[in-house]
């Protein structure tokens, strides 16, 4: 019996008058990393939103750890995180209120909640802000914050849209190693990113979409020779793929 | 002029923000049939405002009088716009995210603040040169052609206190931040608010002859008073004074901008500038396993943190007034407590459309449930619960009172209040009122249609308990004929 994936991606499409993502095939393994790239209007942030259940294919079909994403929605997202690319946060509540906010959707027992949101605050560094308002937060901390509310419930499927956008560089590793503890406990992680060297360094396969379709996929060595390239970096490969 | 004009001039860049203003409006981004009864409601108040100017000119005042009325007019008007001034200048330099994109363009500072600034006086004043105006149209209707000075007059008090509110907020948030100093602009239209309430009131408390000798003490002098009248003067239609009250808020309206003008360039005066330090907040996490307590404190957190929301639930709730002169003994009237129900269920409704069409403004993350393994059944149940519990905590004393002197009138009241309450939150998710400040860099979510179909449902239900309340609820019309 083959095992189940983290996700899977049967012909997805959307239109909105002309095709945003056009038959997209995906398949990402438990604990796999995986990173989408594509220029600007690939297509990539709507697959996202597809994915994670906040907007309905035209056609196509998604499962996530076997839970069918368009027919059982609310089944599959008690298993899933999705972060957007701006850090939306109610600015009139505290982080702690916040992650108290998220952890009730997702029905996480209240002492495991708390305990996970203590730990998430602490290992953020929002600790000691735990008590403020996020209005005065920076770009930064709002964006530790959602990805505190994001952990929370120890999600088994991650979609992370621009995560890293607004961190400074040590925010920045801070965050890689928490997205690593994630896929070493079996959460599978999708990313967007334009930051190439996130995805190289991070990503255990990457796929690359251009006009709503997947042109490569896999990992630096399979990209290249599917680019014709002997050598060069994944920036080389990226745009080799994308000018074709 | 024509450079003046040519982007990057003051008027083009004038236009630009007058522009901005236009479409962030209510009535622009309303339905256009909305329109229809907008304009109706404008007919009917230059109607009323026609019969006031008849009766004024049939019994006109002694000059002095007629002057008094006219400062204590401007007095009230400068208040209240100063109070709308604190909050527009905040939003206006601290708010809006333009201001770093306008001063990072090779455009004048200067000119861009001299634009804002207008923008305030122009946004102040606007609603009480539509209602003043109304008025002198109808006096001038009259041959009173004078009381047009009323639309130069007030704009020149819109500069003035423009001005003032600029100074003031740049001040006040450099000590206290944009949220007290925002705080402090909510607090003073409701002070404004209250004080004309008890002075209207006061004939029920004060004996008349005490009320005269105060009047007659605040008198202008023979000759039309002093440097605190010029602009009473100028109201009331003499050419100098006019001329002396422009000229004045001119040299206001620019000693403020010369003044303003270099920090506002040096980017002193910019959200930039000031990052308000974190508020500790209520001790949150009180983690909950029920999605549905999760979905009611955040809503009724977002309600009580809502900036000027006390203000606006006294606003609204100044119908409790005679509902409590009456529930005291201060206030007789013919069928008695009955009256107070139909009040209480018309505030209900007012209260539960306020709260909700604020929930729904603040609705700034959907797509956080949206992601959630949650039905959004729930969270428009969590919304009716919060705006209900909020309503009914309001009104519970008065209620409770009610109920307490007369027991027969709990079940009627019970009904009203619960079938307004129903009617007008289901009505608020769908058609939010519009709100007096939607949230920093949002546009405004609610529309005109929501507000006057919730106030007709509001009278509806009110009528409603009161037929059904009143032992002979058309004994008044019958009077009255």
């Amino acid at each position: 019996m083959a095992a189940e994936m983290a996700l899977t991606v049967r012909g997805l499409t959307k239109a909105f008058g002309r095709k945003a993502v056009d038959g997209l095939e995906l398949e990402i393994a438990p604990g796999e990393f995986y990173a989408l790239l594509g220029p600007n209007g690939a297509g990539k942030t709507t697959s996202l939103r597809m994915i994670a259940g906040l907007m309905r294919p035209d056609a196509g079909e998604i499962s996530v750890f076997g839970r069918d994403v368009v027919r059982a929605p609310l089944r599959a997202k008690e298993i899933m995180a999705w972060i957007p690319d701006e850090p939306l946060l109610y600015d009139r509540l505290s982080p702690l209120e916040y992650l108290e906010f998220v952890a009730g959707l997702w029905r996480v027992e209240p002492k495991v909640a708390r305990a996970r949101a203590e730990g998430l605050l602490d290992t953020l560094g929002l600790w000691a802000h735990r008590h403020e308002r996020c209005e005065g937060f920076s770009r930064g901390m709002k964006q530790k914050t959602v990805l505190a509310g994001a952990l929370i419930h120890e999600p088994r499927f991650l979609l992370l849209d621009e995560p890293l956008t607004g961190l400074d560089a040590a925010a920045s590793r801070l965050v890689k190693a928490l997205l690593r503890q994630q896929t070493d406990r079996g959460a599978a992680i999708i990313l967007t990113t334009h930051i190439l060297e996130v995805a190289e360094r991070l990503a255990t396969r990457i796929g690359i979409l251009a006009g709503g379709r997947l042109l490569a996929e896999g990992d630096l060595a399979a990209l290249r020779a599917e680019a014709g390239l002997e050598h060069g970096s994944l920036e080389d490969v990226f745009l080799n793929l994308t000018a074709a | 002029m024509s450079g003046l004009l040519a982007p990057p001039g003051f008027l083009w860049l004038l236009r630009h923000e007058l522009r901005v203003l236009w479409r962030g409006s209510i009535l622009v981004r309303t339905h256009r049939h909305v329109l229809i009864p907008v304009v109706a409601v404008g007919l009917v108040f230059q109607a009323v405002a026609l019969l006031l100017a008849w009766r004024i000119t049939r019994h006109p005042l002694a000059e002095a009088q007629m002057l008094l009325a006219a400062n204590i007019n401007l007095i009230v008007l400068g208040l209240l716009m100063l109070s709308r001034g604190i909050t527009a200048a905040i939003d206006v330099l601290y708010g809006r995210g333009d201001v770093d994109f306008l001063l990072a363009s090779p455009l004048d500072p200067g000119h861009v603040l001299a634009c804002r600034m207008l923008g305030i006086a122009v946004s102040i004043a606007a609603p009480w040169l539509l209602l003043m105006g109304v008025l002198a149209n109808g006096l001038a209707a009259f041959g009173q052609v004078w009381a047009l000075a009323a639309y130069p007059v007030v704009l020149a008090e819109g500069l003035v206190v423009a001005a003032a509110s600029l100074t003031l907020v740049v001040g006040l948030v450099g000590r206290v931040g944009p949220a007290r100093a925002r705080r402090l602009g909510h607090t003073l239209s409701l002070f404004v608010g209250l004080g004309i309430f008890v002075l209207g009131q006061a004939p029920r408390f004060v004996a008349q002859a005490k009320l005269a000798a105060f009047w007659s003490l605040l008198l202008p002098a023979r000759g039309g008073g002093g440097a605190g009248f010029v602009f009473a003067r100028a109201l009331v239609g003499r050419g100098g004074d006019l001329a002396l009250s422009l000229a004045l808020a001119a040299l206001v309206f620019g000693g403020v901008w010369r003044g303003l003008a270099g920090p506002f360039a040096r980017g002193a005066i910019s959200a930039a500038a000031y990052r308000p330090p974190g508020r500790p907040g209520a001790q949150g996490g009180r983690f909950r396993r029920s999605v549905f307590g999760a979905l009611l404190a955040k809503d009724l957190r977002q309600l009580a943190r809502y900036p000027g929301m006390v203000t606006q639930v006294v606003y609204r709730s100044l119908t409790l007034v005679p509902v409590l002169l009456i529930l005291t003994g201060r206030f007789n009237i013919a069928d008695g407590l009955v009256v107070t129900v139909p009040l209480l269920v018309f505030l209900a409704g007012q209260l539960g459309l306020f709260f909700i069409s604020v929930l729904r403004a603040n609705d700034l993350i959907p797509d956080l449930v949206a992601s959630s393994p949650v039905a959004g059944a729930w969270v428009r149940r969590a919304e009716l619960a919060a705006s209900a519990h909020a309503a009914l905590l309001v009104l519970v004393l008065p209620v409770l009172g009610v109920v307490a002197r007369a027991p027969d009138l709990a079940g009627v009241l019970a009904l009203g209040l619960a079938g307004v309450l129903l009617s007008n939150l289901v009505l608020g998710q769908r058609l939010p009122m519009p709100l007096p400040r939607p949230g920093l860099g949002k546009s405004q979510s609610g529309t005109v249609l929501g507000l006057i179909l919730g106030v007709s449902v509001s009278s509806f239900w009110a009528l409603g308990v009161w037929l059904l309340a009143a032992p002979n609820p058309l004994a008044w019309l019958r009077h009255g004929l």
